[in-house]
């Protein structure tokens, strides 16, 4: 079964992530900073990474996922974000930052399965 | 290049363009001056009959065409006068003015009486002028030299070293070599001199800085409300964060991932859910209008708003159907015309004005949706059926948390956010909008309410704000 690694610092989102992750079947790894999220993927290779934006700094996730990418980790990443247009702050898929989807908060459970499964589908596809 | 600029004029805009005006004033007046002595000259000639001489007449009137001369130069040339400290700038510009107007005025002093002569009092005129615009050394330095050529002037006229010319006919005998009036004239006049500068100069350089200050204050306002936007939009977003942890709970509970649900409790954590969602559509509002406020600028992308009337329509769907209201979209455009702007904000504005349609029209009404394109502008109208707005309110209604009093008697929910943050998003893209009640599909006892918003059909494709293009 696919491993998915949740990174975010509020304790809640992890718990909840982590419960519909569980129910539907997925392994998941979790990390509440980016050094500990860094830890987890190089240990655990997940299948899918779940990151939030923002951690102890707004822009925590970004540092990650770009860190990531560097280093040729290309795991797909999807990225919790409250702030996206609210924020003034334009995140387009793949300017700047290197991840697969942004989703903004609060998401429902479906929807997040549904973004990660396609993602999931996707990379099989490439492996292919 | 001496920079003349003082220190305290430290907002450059607002200076250079006080010296601008008077220059441009300057030449104005001189043209008027000219006028002035060619009529004196006229009048006492004939009319008053001071007995010029020739040498007095002819040497004015050549005074009069070299000043008007160098004034039809300077008028031609002011335009080109650029405003830079370092160089040849505009108030280089003003001290020349000046001091070729005090050399015409020296020579005219002298021809018509030098120390008795009814027109040295103008010296004190161009001394008031000097102060507004220069720099308190420089126009010292100006006092200075004038009262000391007319002291030399009116010395070497009374020791016969220069022959005295006056106007006969106004003082009979002139009193050029009374030492006494000498003295006294001189004297007073450097007084007089020194003073009006000393105050002319003290006021200009309050005006100025009252000026500054003012400025100053505006912009440390604009920047403290910056930061209160900042700060709003820290704090709405400190508080939207937990709200969407209740919102995914609600979503596990609810979905039954914990187990089942007993009906009853499954319909009030429906009603929860929905309840947080307004709340974090709200704080959605807020965050929006300070970016609003706080950027100033909408990122462009090419959009076509039939096709976000649809997708504002279906989301409302489930609205529309559980109030029975039928809609009902009329779409008079020829072509479907992609427009440029903020995709997004356009959508929350066709959403925003259909949700008040939907909320402020009763079980079985109706909306009327319009497209249409009019004078440059592309149109769009909902329209409705409901209970319509005073007339009294029409005006207040795009302030921020406004409510039609009829709203809330009737008890309808809101918070009156979504119309300022409409009109806001409208005027960012160079469009207007207008609320009328009643409707063109009011009827009676249920007048409705007509929003029409007017989009441009192009945006000046030279706009800076255009930012991004997304195909």
């Amino acid at each position: 079964m696919a491993l998915i690694a949740v990174i975010d610092d509020d304790l809640d989102i992890i718990d909840a992530s982590s419960l519909v992750l569980k129910t539907h079947g997925f392994d998941v790894v979790t990390a509440t900073n980016p050094d500990d999220g860094y830890r987890i993927i190089k240990e655990h290779k997940p299948d899918l990474i779940i990151l939030d934006v923002i951690m102890n700094e707004p822009d925590d996730g970004f540092f990650l996922a770009q860190k990531l990418r560097k280093e040729g980790i290309s795991i797909p990443i999807i990225m919790y974000t409250s702030v996206s247009k609210a924020l003034g702050v334009q995140y387009d898929k793949g300017e700047m930052v290197p991840v697969d989807e942004f989703v903004e908060k609060p998401i429902s459970p479906e929807q997040l399965l549904k973004k990660i499964n396609d993602l999931l589908e996707a990379k099989g596809k490439e492996k292919k | 290049m001496i920079r003349l600029v003082p220190e305290w004029a430290r907002h450059y805009e607002e200076f250079w363009a006080a010296i601008r005006k008077r220059n441009i004033w300057f030449i104005k007046l001189r043209y008027a001056a000219i006028l002035a002595l060619l009529v004196f000259i006229v009048i006492s000639e004939y009319i008053l009959d001071f007995s010029l001489t020739y040498f007095q007449v002819y040497s004015l009137l050549i005074i009069a065409t070299a000043i008007l001369v160098y004034n039809v130069i300077l008028h031609l040339v002011k335009d080109r006068i650029k405003e830079i400290p370092g160089k040849f700038n505009v108030l280089h510009f003003s001290l020349l003015q000046i001091l070729l107007d005090l050399l015409s005025l020296a020579l005219i002093v002298y021809l018509t009486g030098g120390a008795v002569s009814p027109l040295y009092y103008l010296f004190i005129f161009h001394m008031i002028i000097g102060s507004l615009i220069l720099p308190g050394k420089v126009v010292y330095t100006l006092a200075v030299s004038i009262i000391f050529y007319f002291l030399i002037f009116s010395l070497l006229e009374f020791y016969k070293y220069i022959p005295h010319q006056y106007l006969s006919g106004y003082i009979g005998t002139s009193i050029y070599d009374n030492f006494k009036y000498i003295l006294i004239s001189n004297f007073i006049f450097s007084f007089v001199i020194l003073t009006s500068v000393y105050f002319a100069n003290g006021i200009a350089r309050q005006l100025y800085k009252l000026e500054q200050d003012l400025v100053e204050s505006f912009d440390k306002l604009h920047k403290a409300e910056i930061e209160k936007q900042k700060y709003i939009m820290a704090v709405v977003h400190e508080i939207k964060s937990p709200l969407t942890v209740v919102i995914t709970y609600l979503d596990i509970i609810l979905s039954k991932m914990l187990g089942p649900l007993p009906e009853q409790i499954e319909e009030r954590i429906d009603r929860a859910i929905i309840r947080v969602r307004e709340a974090v559509g709200l704080i959605n509002n807020v965050l929006r209008i300070s970016k609003l406020r706080l950027l100033d600028e909408i990122v462009y992308e090419e959009y076509e708003i039939g096709q976000l009337v649809e997708n504002v329509l279906s989301a409302r769907k489930s609205n529309l159907e559980s109030k029975r209201i039928s809609t009902e979209t009329i779409d008079q455009r020829k072509d479907k015309i992609t427009l440029l702007g903020d995709k997004f904000l356009i959508e929350m504005v066709i959403s925003n004005l259909l949700s008040n349609a939907i909320k402020y029209t009763s079980h079985d009404g109706n909306i009327k949706i319009a497209l249409w394109i009019e004078s440059g502008y592309t149109k769009l109208s909902i329209s409705d059926d409901g209970i319509g707005i005073p007339k009294s309110d029409l005006e207040k209604m795009f302030g921020d948390f406004f409510r039609a009093s009829n709203a809330k008697r009737d008890g309808f929910e809101g918070t009156g956010l979504g119309l300022s943050i409409v009109k806001q998003v409208v005027e960012k893209h160079h469009g207007t909008i207008v609320i009328d009640s009643p409707s063109d599909i009011g009827k009676e006892g249920k007048p409705g309410t007509q929003a029409t918003i007017s989009l441009p059909l192009k945006q000046e494709s030279t706009d800076s704000k255009l930012k991004k293009h997304v195909e």
